[in-house]
């Protein structure tokens, strides 16, 4: 693959939002979604924009990620495709995140494309709304060294920040190259007809880049193996699961902000769930010597986890939006991982590829059934 | 006296297979342990996986989701997709260290009366050895 190199204006994002701004004069887009600062300086949102002065206030590589870019899409195309065109530049995680909501038909990529940037991590959210400038320097710090403690955890062990098994159209690459240009890579034939209508010729070697993608890659998946294994640990045995989300209000804010999560009447904020008579709460507690209210907590948690493990994207929303911090996004994404792997599923991977519970082989998995003849 | 030491199991069985097949037992007057609880669905699909957990962590001691023959489901493959979210629902037990032996996905057809009598036999005296389920003991689950 042969990419194209960009020298680097003032900063990172002013040198994207320069070729945001030439596709959009050359017409091939109707309207861009990206990520802006709200007006008090303190946290970012998507907006959906076609003006080009907007277009100075946007950065497309934000330090936090508070608004999940796939609920912000599945937002503007809940009735289905937009007339059009949109550009969403957006998170590996979060274009990852709208493939798997369009296989649930939950938004339409039609008219839609993406441009995906080298993802460093996202800040924690509420670390950022305290201290927004030491947080903005200390994300280019963050851009430097590629990890930091004080990315969300899931950001840390994640192994799909660049292109690789994101279907965006095209991907911009920083990894390393931040101090004097980016890379402009064409993904998909749209990404690269796009490029042909701004006169981007892709002929530049890009293997240092993908020299530095594979070192870190490197040391992400070490990093993602020893926090898996420290999990695992945590886990084990119906004594512990309490202890995994003991801090848990059941305030559902996890659920809230899950771009997969996409119900509108979730099993959990049902009638059947939610008005039980106390004649059986009861019993219940009866039985065990007493039960914990709000009840259900942990059934809440593992009823989430046996719905979306499969296409979780382990964006860490969850725990980010989590105020006793539980570490939702870790469990989900070390148990999401061994659900995915016994499929060879990667959520968000190709656009074709159903959901493995959308989907059966006729002859399959006979371990997880009585053995036959008995 | 051995009533009260017999495990619970809920069973969630199909309406055109399982279910009939567990009706056979009965009018052959086919003789199994009384700890089945059953519930009739329509289909196995209809299984969602948050009634196993639901089942599990109110304190069954185990459960039992039971469909027709793979290829031979009423509604064509139903029996397939429960078999994918069943695998699925068995690994997390797994992965969080449950019991996995406590859930069980079997397939008894409408004339499979003796089946559904050797299945239920077996699970139980499965479960009176591993015992009682030990998230009956746990308050704050």
């Amino acid at each position: 693959m042969k990419g194209k190199i960009i020298p680097l204006k003032d900063n990172l994002n002013n040198t994207i939002k320069e070729v945001i701004k030439s596709l959009l004069e050359k017409g091939c887009f109707d309207a861009i979604l990206v990520p802006n600062r709200v007006p008090s300086g303190e946290s970012f949102t998507y907006l959906l924009i076609n003006d080009q002065d907007f277009l100075e206030s946007c950065t497309p590589l934000p330090p936090i990620m508070p608004i999940q870019g796939a609920r912000a899409l599945r937002n503007l195309t809940r009735r289905g495709k937009t007339s059009l065109k949109v550009l969403c530049v957006m998170r590996p995680c979060e274009i990852r995140a709208a493939i798997e909501l369009s296989k649930l038909r939950q938004v339409e990529l039609e008219n839609i494309s993406f441009m995906s940037i080298d993802c460093p991590g996202a800040l924690v959210t509420k670390d950022y709304i305290d201290k927004p400038k030491d947080s903005d320097i200390l994300y280019e710090e963050v851009l430097d060294q590629w990890t930091s403690e004080h990315l969300r955890p899931t950001c840390n062990t994640c192994v799909n920040f660049s292109y690789e098994n994101t279907p965006s159209d095209i991907h911009i690459g920083i990894i390393g190259q931040q101090k004097n240009h980016i890379l402009l890579l064409p993904i998909s034939d749209k990404g690269n007809a796009l490029l042909g209508k701004i006169d981007i010729q892709c002929s530049d070697e890009i293997s240092s880049w993908q020299t530095n993608v594979k070192e870190i890659l490197q040391k992400k998946t070490d990093q993602r193996n020893n926090s898996f294994s420290e999990l695992q640990n945590k886990t084990a045995g119906a004594e512990n699961l309490d202890n995994l989300f003991s801090d848990c209000i059941n305030c559902h804010n996890c659920m809230r902000v899950c771009p997969i999560c996409y119900c509108r009447q979730c099993f959990f904020e049902s009638s059947d769930e939610v008005r039980i008579e106390a004649e059986n709460y009861f019993i219940k507690a009866q039985n065990k010597g007493g039960i914990k209210f709000p009840a259900n907590t942990i059934l809440f948690h593992l009823g989430r986890i046996s719905h979306m493990a499969l296409s979780c994207v382990n964006c860490g929303a969850c725990e980010d939006g989590c105020p006793m911090d539980v570490p939702v996004a870790q469990i989900f994404s070390y148990i999401g991982d061994t659900v995915q792997k016994m499929f060879d599923y990667i959520p968000g991977k190709d656009r074709n590829e159903p959901i493995p519970i959308l989907t059966y082989k006729e002859d399959e998995l006979h371990e997880y059934e009585d053995s036959k003849g008995q | 006296m051995e009533e009260k030491t017999l495990p619970r199991i809920l069973g969630f069985l199909c309406k055109w297979c399982s279910s009939t097949g567990a009706d056979l037992a009965g009018v052959s007057r086919l003789k199994m342990p009384a700890s089945l609880i059953p519930i009739r669905v329509m289909c196995s699909s209809r299984v969602n996986p948050i009634f196993v957990l639901k089942a599990f962590l109110g304190g069954a001691d185990g459960v039992l989701v039971s469909g027709c023959h793979p290829g031979d489901c009423h509604y064509q493959s139903g029996n397939y997709y429960t078999r994918r979210r069943f695998a699925v629902t068995k690994k997390i037990f797994e992965e969080l260290g449950l019991d996995t032996n406590r859930i069980r996905l079997s397939w008894i057809s409408a004339s499979e009366g003796q089946r559904f009598v050797n299945v239920v036999t077996e699970f139980t005296e499965n479960l009176k050895k591993v015992g009682k389920n030990p998230v009956k003991a746990e308050v704050f689950l």
